[in-house]
């Protein structure tokens, strides 16, 4: 007979899983994208993986220490965070950007809000874009991979009108972040969702709402090719499988969670097929995240005994119709998502037309002004191929970052060659972009330039239009022009303005360059 | 329909300790102890005093109005004193206590045996009254009062509860096995009252000795069928029963004769047929003495108002070098823990367990905070949501809990508090905060009347 008997309210049982269990699953789970990762990308991938979760973990230490909290790291969930920012980096990026992102994720998401549970949004997607909004150019830099031969990722190909390997992609030994291996990613994501860690009526409710929506307004159709290709792109199994997933940001009613998980893949599909970034699928589930509250607010299910069948079932009550049984905040919710799809296509339906016919015209007026004789311009074989084997990367090596769009011949009333216009793009403006035209005649000397689109700083940059210094371009029979430089090639640099200039030099040299390796030897 | 209810979670069932050890009936030496409410309702009022000496069966104190039941003596001897002890609860409650002579002399030997197509409806119910019979299933609602709905002609199954699905317990087991044929007679009575009603027997399907003895003895008996349901907790919850045999979903302000329903313990059932057949009073019922700190663990046949550690010791005590940490009245899901083994056993203790680890303890130590996992929502056989609750009433938003979150419908069963992995003590806020919404309501209750 023991003295001191336990005395507690019931149940006197447990369940033998545990939070920390969940959290360490979810970490193995994990697991065979992060290997695959380190496989393909190698060390510095792991280096990046183990500063992320060590960084999270010494986050919430130091951050337990300071506030005198209890101290939580042994839940496991600042690793499953750090572990999950680490998979959604790219593998180049420098050491101290997992650190720093992994530090924000638990630091301001996770414990300024009230720590586990309490976060608002998913703290390893909030800190990746964090990332990429304070550090895009670190953040956006893909590395080769092994056997690849762009720089871009194929999400950013696919937006360009490029076929992708869909095979690589799948694997993940294309370009991407460190969790881009579909397949790794879906071992580790159905795992848990067999073992009920993940709720299916999430994952599949984005994989469902994504691929409709990509369907439908893709513009490719149901080409299972296409659909795949985006499937397989831009994060959206590790999404649908460990994001959107994140219990806290989610609803908890199986129909809440339908409506979250198809506002996701809706909102995906929408951002990647009107938007530029490859990371749009970060800021639909954060879009999500933050309607969750809401959707838990109007979407409470009624206990069983108090649904319309049981009531009939029970007392005998005659039918409702079927309308009014769809709960009213479902309705608006969805009329809500509809409007604002309709009117966010809408909007870039309006505007796009106007915007493409502003860059043709643009254009066309360029054209006619570097090349006033041409009555027609005509594409040229050569220059297209030499165009398209470029892949929108730079030309060159001595020309900054210049691109080159399109290279045509013009034509005169009689049919003749009256000279060439290249449009070419130098990134090395000081506000960016500097878009222009080169006109160039048949002898292959430089006739004038034009600019399409100078967006270079007022009374600075901007001067670069203006007679002094466009100017200086015309009828100068040179095969490079120098800036600043003493001999015939020689253009003088707006005062104030030099990296302007330089830029204007650049991309013409390009064009120039351009001309002669193809344009002059395929003529 | 389905053999089961929507929810509902599957415990370590811990039943292998004690499910092949046949009822035996133990016979209590000591000093016997009667608590006067251990049904529903108000208690029983004493009708001996001290000195006074009394015999097996005897009345010893009255049903007190329509919901209340007869306590009835289970030995024989001299009335020691009618004065507050401690009962499993932990409160000091009034009892009768009883100076056990050992002899068990009683007025009849229960072997005359009545024909019960002779018995009329009022006859039945009356018998059944006069045994102080409760539902021994762990209620303890006055079966009487259940034997007499608002419409007797509208209840359309009459369900006999073996599902047991509390881990550990095993009485209801064996008493199935031995018992089977009286069981099925105190069904075909309770039929008689309900000429509508179809017979259910419900029992889960880790007791396949038990449904083949069941279903050996249905035969012949049409109105009566064997059902194998799931084996799940809370499949023995009168709700679940409902669910899984009629279909029905039902809210907490109904009751089950309200949707066609009589749900009664076999036990309960099995006292019916010894009340109305033999005149019989309830005053022995079978119990399990279990858990990892009892020597032998075992089923017995045992005398109301017999002491918890009296029972211990008729299983063999505690095991050497197991220390009990904690002893429930009932099982881990749903039982009471107990502050002292010298509590008596009352008509609706069905069960001792003595655990040697308290999963409550450990769980306090795992505890996190809430992880929005929805675990709780899934197993909850009502289909409520546990974790909005959990909530609500953290800020005591009791609006909220009661009308937007049905928050009473809440049968403490203890599912989402077991799935947790957060270990949040949700049953517990549960009762607690239900208990608040209804002094609230007195309260208010009582403010109008002024």
């Amino acid at each position: 007979m023991t003295n001191a008997l336990h005395i507690s309210s019931g149940p006197h049982f447990r369940d033998r899983w545990t939070t920390s269990f969940i959290m360490h699953t979810v970490l193995l789970a994990l697991l065979p994208s992060a290997v695959v990762g380190v496989l393909v990308y190698g060390l510095h991938a792991l280096f990046i993986i183990l500063a992320s979760i060590v960084s999270a973990i010494g986050s919430e230490w130091i951050f337990c220490a300071i506030t005198k909290r209890k101290l939580s790291i042994t839940d496991g969930s600042a690793a499953v965070t750090g572990m999950m920012l680490a998979l959604s980096l790219s593998p180049s990026v420098p050491i101290w950007i997992p650190i720093v992102g992994s530090a924000f994720a638990i630091i301001v998401v996770k414990c300024l809000f009230g720590g586990l549970g309490k976060n608002f949004v998913n703290p390893a997607l909030a800190a990746r874009c964090f990332l990429l909004i304070s550090f895009g150019n670190a953040m956006t830099v893909f590395p080769l991979a092994a056997d690849c031969v762009t720089s871009a990722t194929p999400v950013a190909l696919l937006a360009q009108g490029y076929t992708v390997n869909i095979t690589q992609m799948f694997l993940g030994t294309t370009n991407g972040v460190i969790g881009s291996s579909v397949l790794a990613l879906l071992v580790g994501g159905l795992i848990l969702w067999g073992l009920d860690i993940i709720h299916g009526e999430i994952c599949f409710s984005v994989l469902a709402g994504f691929t409709v929506m990509m369907g439908l307004f893709g513009g490719q159709g149901f080409d299972p090719e296409f659909l795949l290709a985006h499937l397989c792109g831009g994060g959206v199994v590790m999404g649908a499988f460990f994001m959107a997933t994140d219990y806290t940001t989610s609803p908890v009613s199986r129909l809440g969670q339908l409506t979250y998980g198809c506002l996701i893949g809706v909102l995906g599909a929408l951002f990647r097929i009107f938007g530029h970034s490859a990371d749009s699928f970060s800021y639909s589930i954060i879009i999500a995240n933050l309607f969750t509250p809401m959707i838990d607010t109007y979407i409470i299910p009624k206990p069983y005994a108090y649904r319309k069948a049981a009531i009939k079932k029970a007392n005998h009550v005659p039918k409702v119709p079927f309308w009014q049984q769809i709960p009213k905040p479902v309705i608006a919710l969805t009329l809500i998502t509809l409007l604002a799809g309709v009117a966010l296509s809408g909007a870039f339906a309006m505007t796009k037309d106007t915007i493409e016919e502003q860059k043709l015209a643009a254009n066309a007026e360029s054209y006619r002004a570097v090349c006033p004789e041409a009555v027609t311009f005509e594409g040229n074989k050569d220059a297209a191929d030499a165009i398209a084997a470029l892949e929108g990367g730079v030309y060159g090596t001595s020309f900054g970052r210049s691109y080159i769009h399109e290279a045509v011949i013009g034509r005169d009333a009689s049919g003749e060659i009256c000279g060439y216009v290249i449009s070419v793009t130098n990134g090395g403006g000081y506000e960016g972009n500097i878009k222009f035209s080169v006109g160039i005649k048949p002898d292959g000397s430089l006739a004038s330039i034009a600019f399409t689109e100078l967006n270079e700083t007022p009374g600075k940059g901007s001067k670069a239009a203006e007679p002094a210094f466009i100017d200086q371009f015309k009828n100068r029979a040179v095969k490079q022009l120098a800036l600043n430089g003493a001999g015939d090639n020689g253009i003088d640099a707006i005062s104030g303005a030099t990296i302007t200039s330089s830029a204007v030099v650049n991309g013409t040299n390009a064009a120039l360059d351009f001309f002669r390796s193809v344009m002059q030897g395929g003529n | 329909m389905k053999d089961t209810f929507r929810g509902g979670v599957h415990p370590r069932e811990r039943k292998s300790l004690s499910r092949e050890m046949p009822l035996r009936v133990y016979n209590a030496v000591g000093e016997m102890v009667f608590p006067l409410a251990q049904h529903i309702g108000k208690p029983a009022k004493a009708i001996v005093k001290k000195g006074d000496t009394v015999t097996v069966g005897q009345c010893i104190a009255e049903a007190d109005g329509f919901v209340s039941a007869n306590v009835i003596c289970s030995c024989s001897g001299k009335v020691k004193a009618v004065e507050k002890r401690r009962t499993i609860s932990g409160a000091m409650q009034e009892c009768v206590v009883v100076e056990n002579d050992g002899l068990y002399t009683g007025t009849s030997d229960y072997s005359v045996r009545d024909n019960p197509d002779a018995l009329s409806v009022e006859e039945i119910i009356a018998r059944v009254k006069a045994a102080g019979i409760i539902g021994l299933g762990g209620a303890g609602f006055p079966t009487h009062v259940k034997l007499m709905p608002k419409t007797p002609l509208g209840v359309k199954y009459l369900i006999a509860n073996g599902a047991e699905c509390e881990p550990y317990i095993t009485c209801n087991d064996q008493l199935m096995r031995a018992y089977s044929d009286e069981i099925i007679e105190g069904m075909e009575i309770v039929l008689k009252v309900f000429p509508n009603a179809e017979g259910v027997v419900a029992i889960e399907s880790n007791k396949p000795e038990a449904i083949a003895a069941m279903e050996k003895a249905v035969q012949g008996h049409d109105r009566i069928r064997v059902m194998a349901l799931r084996t799940k907790y809370p499949q023995g919850g009168e709700r679940s029963l409902i669910k899984a045999i009629a279909g029905i979903d039902y809210p907490v302000t109904k009751l089950p004769a309200d949707v066609g329903c009589i749900v009664d313990n076999v036990g309960t059932l099995y006292a019916i047929r010894q009340a109305v057949l033999y005149r019989e009073p309830l005053f022995r019922h079978p119990l399990t003495v279990t858990g990892e700190a009892i020597a032998n663990p075992c089923n017995f046949i045992v005398r109301d108002g017999t002491s918890f550690a009296e029972l211990i010791q008729a299983a063999g005590g505690f095991k050497d070098g197991k220390e009990a940490v904690k002893i429930l009245s009932g099982g881990p899901m749903m039982g009471v823990s107990v502050s002292s083994i010298d509590v008596p056993v009352t008509k609706t203790t069905n069960a001792i367990t003595a655990l040697t680890e308290d999963a409550v303890e450990r769980a306090e130590r795992q505890m996190t905070a809430c992880l929005h996992c929805g675990r709780c929502t899934t197993v909850c056989p009502s289909g409520l949501m546990p974790q909005m609750m959990a909530e609500a009433a953290e800020i005591r938003d009791y609006d909220r809990y009661e009308k937007k979150l049905y928050g009473l419908d809440c049968v403490a069963c203890g599912s989402c508090t077991y799935i947790c992995p957060a270990k949040r003590p949700l049953t517990q806020t549960f009762k607690q905060i239900k208990a608040e919404i209804m002094a609230r309501k007195r309260a208010a209750a009582a403010g109008g009347n002024k």
